[in-house]
């Protein structure tokens, strides 16, 4: 049945002299490009009394360089009907726009600008900085948000991933223009940054134009990352409950999840598949408490998709009824460890191989996809042979390597609870 | 490279009805081995009666729980092991489903739609369970608060017009929602004449064509699909509606009665739309968020409907700002478009803005899909052959006009959201 193939990404990848890396990929589908400009940079590498920081930083870096206010900034890349986005996240930092192709030439000269002088004015940080404080509040009312950042504060406790990316009112109430400047240039190095541009336009002449754009840009000798605290796998488990006026509880339980380099990466993506992370509603936990008990709209469990440079989590989460709290509970608690003890059976695990496979298509489909995919693949040393090595992997697991994983990675006894809402 | 001035989502997409009434469209693009199959309903919440709101939504849901050919959870297993994905969405005027699968392997959509929209079960007690679900969805809602806003501005704005209710439902009318009833709408609604198929992608149209007249075309056509809708009376004098809440951020919806899709002023509308609020360059983003900064968030919205529809403002208050401040700020703007037109470099940066956001949105086949069924549903897909020469047409002084006509309080109703218990301090 299998006769997808994955896709083959033609990358041509350089590193300049200065050490910054470019990842060209040319596909002519439609009449645009996407371009991401990045460095290595965040939340990961900043201490707790700096939480928030890093991500301000990226949303300064639209605010304005030493060339162009943040309104003409704007108005560029309006007129050209294209996207600017800038993000500051957990492990990398930096500006993506997508652009008609014949705007190839001002998307490259302004992703230059913006990572090499920002210009992080005083009265630009005041109003981000505010609307942050504004934003943090705006997201008490979202009693998910409320419960996914609780679980977190107790999975990841002591780490960077214990805390919101966005921050917190003390930590962001304190940030002043020169403390961007000190990280910026702290992270802000050619041989710390990387360029990728996918979609429609020429390899030799959008490198001769990174060249001529970036080529300047000194290298910093002494350059490397700080160290960063290593998360406690297996806590006992403890948990906490926040009451909220609300219709629904919110409900997260789960532990320390994996890496996205693990070699057991295909083994805990078929996992999860046939756990609680599928199309419709085929998987067991969503099959049993959504299809057969009626008890929740958005119920999934899942492991592999916050894998990525650090360990993510291994979560399950339901949305009910305060009066259904005990059950939706029960019902997780009871098919996770059904999983962990067990394992699945034969036919799921064809049948998760076949969807995983025959899927992979959909991953690379659009250039944003394929730019953030490269870019994922350059940070976290996957190599961009990334998809078909996936493919060929998630083809040889068998039966025993999913329960193998489901035992080795999946913890009864140390799941964390956090419930947001009205008792039950 | 390739000019921008080249897409048209039309060019490929071939439009042919079968005997029975069925629409199908189909549009090949081979640049990616994949096929997005969808099935468009024109029936929505606009369709429903009094103490029967959400039928439509919830019909959604049935549609996943077995026909006479799959069994229950069938669809979503065939899904899964053809390595795809599969979905629906219910709007006012529409209910559409979707399969994406590898381009070798499309017509595996095509036989489960054939199935269920004749040959649907109803089975008393996955009704019951998936009523549980729906209730669920619903007060996911209610726990949002612009949700809550949103439903009060539409239900003050239209008193008569079915837009009126939103497309969750009210939960009494869910609550009581009976087997019988749900299955007597699907027949009154699910069939050739009141359908159309959208097939995008890698496939071969002409054998799409036989496929589809070997599945469908032997279906009866099923009665007219006919609805007597109330039509919204002229606004006299503008209306307010309050909710309290607790919440930390106050909320702003303002909303005035704008045309349907097929009018010929919804062109200016939707450049008026975007040079007021899309992006940083827009003036409600300038006004309030650079100069006042009296707002956390702002968007203007004008979704093409069948009917005459909103176009709406929302606003998120900065703390320590107060809504009046914010209403007011607002009226100014809108007072200033209605008195001078915009200028030629203003109203060329939101054409092309529009023109490149729409290329930039259709890069995949469902996206295309998606667009190409919506407006053959609710308009005609031919709409979007020329959109862009007609958007290019619109001038100056007819966005002037437009905002004249259009946004005035004779047409509007203004939504505060308001922290629970401060109009008692």
């Amino acid at each position: 049945m299998t006769n997808v193939r994955a896709p083959e990404l033609k990358v041509e990848r350089t590193e300049m002299g200065n050490g910054l890396v470019v990842l060209l990929a040319e596909d002519h589908a439609i009449p645009a490009l996407s371009i991401n400009a990045m460095v290595k940079a965040g939340e990961r590498y900043l201490e707790d009394a700096k939480a928030g920081w890093g991500t301000l930083a990226g949303e300064m870096l639209i605010e304005g360089t030493l060339d162009r206010t943040a309104q003409q900034i704007a108005a560029l890349v309006e007129s050209a009907g294209g996207t600017l986005k800038a993000a500051g996240g957990y492990a990398t930092t930096g500006v993506s726009l997508t652009l008609l192709s014949e705007d190839m030439p001002m998307g490259l000269e302004l992703a230059a600008e913006m990572l090499r002088t920002p210009a992080f004015g005083a009265d630009r940080l005041g109003l981000a900085a505010d609307r942050r404080l504004a934003e943090l509040r705006a997201k008490h009312d979202d009693p998910r948000w409320v419960a996914s950042t609780a679980f977190n504060e107790i999975v990841f406790e002591g780490t960077p991933q214990g805390r919101p990316l966005m921050g917190r009112e003390d930590t962001i109430g304190r940030i002043v223009r020169e403390d961007l400047v000190a990280y910026h240039h702290r992270f802000f190095a050619p041989n710390n940054a990387l360029i990728t541009v996918v979609g429609d336009f020429d390899a030799a002449e959008v490198a001769a134009r990174i060249e001529a754009l970036f080529g300047d840009w000194e290298r910093d000798p002494g350059f490397a990352l700080p160290f960063v605290t290593e998360p406690v796998r297996y806590q006992p488990p403890r948990s906490r409950f926040i009451r909220m006026e609300k219709e629904q509880v919110n409900i997260f339980l789960g532990h320390l999840g994996v890496r996205r380099n693990t070699p057991d990466y295909a083994a805990i993506r078929v996992l999860d598949t046939i756990l609680g992370d599928s199309p419709g509603f085929t998987s067991r936990i969503p099959r049993v408490l959504r299809d057969e008990q009626g008890l929740a709209y958005t119920v999934y469990c899942r492991m592999a998709g916050s894998a990525g440079i650090d360990p993510g989590r291994f979560e399950a989460y339901i949305g009910t009824a305060p009066e259904n709290l005990d059950r939706a509970i029960d019902g997780l608690r009871e098919q996770i460890a059904l999983m962990a003890e067990r394992g699945p059976s034969d036919a799921e695990v064809a049948e998760a191989k076949a969807y995983l496979t025959g899927s992979s298509v959909f991953d690379y489909e659009t250039n944003a996809q394929v730019a953030a995919f490269l870019s994922t693949a350059e940070i976290c040393g996957l190599g961009f042979d990334e998809p078909q090595r996936y493919m060929e992997e998630v083809s040889r697991v068998t039966t025993r390597d999913v329960r193998r994983a489901a035992r080795d990675y999946i913890k009864p006894d140390a799941l964390c609870l956090v419930v947001v809402g009205e008792e039950g | 490279m390739i000019h921008s001035s080249a897409f048209d989502l039309t060019a490929n997409a071939a439009l042919v009805r079968l005997p029975n009434g069925l629409s199908v469209l189909a549009c090949e693009v081979h640049d990616r081995p994949v096929v997005t199959s969808m099935i468009w309903y024109r029936v929505g919440s606009r369709n429903e009666e009094p103490g029967q709101t959400g039928k439509s939504h919830f019909l959604e849901h049935m549609l996943f729980k077995g026909t006479d050919r799959y069994g229950k959870g069938e669809i979503d297993a065939i899904t899964l092991r053809e390595g795809g994905s599969n979905n629906a969405f219910t709007d006012t005027d529409f209910t559409a489903y979707y399969f994406n699968f590898a381009a070798d392997r499309w017509d595996v959509a095509l036989e489960i739609e054939a199935s269920r929209m004749s040959a649907n079960m109803f089975d008393a007690d996955e009704f019951a369970s998936e009523k549980e679900v729906v209730l669920e969805e619903l007060r996911i809602g209610l726990d949002s608060p612009w949700d809550a806003l949103d439903q009060a501005v539409w239900a003050a704005a239209f008193t008569q017009h079915t837009y009126h209710h939103p497309v969750i439902g009210w939960m009494e009318d869910l609550e009581r929602a009976t087997r019988d009833d749900m299955e007597a709408y699907y027949r009154r609604w699910y069939h050739p004449r009141n359908a159309t198929i959208v097939v995008v992608g890698d496939f071969d149209a002409r054998a799409a064509l036989d496929r589809i007249e070997e599945l469908f075309g032997e279906k009866p056509e099923g009665p007219a699909p006919k609805l007597e809708l109330s039509r919204e009376p002229r606004q006299q004098g503008e209306r307010r509606v309050t909710v309290e809440r607790p919440t930390e951020v106050e909320r702003l919806q303002m909303g005035w009665r704008a045309p349907e899709v097929a009018h010929a002023d919804s062109y200016a509308l939707h450049v008026l739309a975007t040079l007021a609020g899309t992006g940083r360059t827009s003036r409600l983003h300038e006004r309030l968020i650079e100069r006042d900064r009296s707002v956390i968030t702002q968007s203007v919205d004008y979704t093409d409907r069948i009917d005459p529809t909103l176009l709406t403002v929302r606003a998120e208050i900065r703390p320590g700002r107060t809504l009046p401040d914010v209403e007011s700020a607002i009226r100014d703007e809108i007072a200033r478009l209605q008195d001078r037109p915009p200028s030629d470099e203003e109203l060329a940066r939101a054409k092309r803005l529009m023109r490149a956001r729409f290329i930039l949105e259709h890069d995949t086949a469902a996206n295309r899909a998606v667009t190409l069924g919506l407006y053959e549903t609710i308009h005609t897909h031919r709409f979007l052959a020329d959109y862009f020469e007609r958007i290019d047409e619109v001038s100056a002084e007819q966005v002037r006009k437009a905002a004249g006509e259009y946004l005035n309080s004779d047409n509007l109703t203004v939504g505060h959201l308001i922290d629970e218990g401060a109009s008692a301090r």
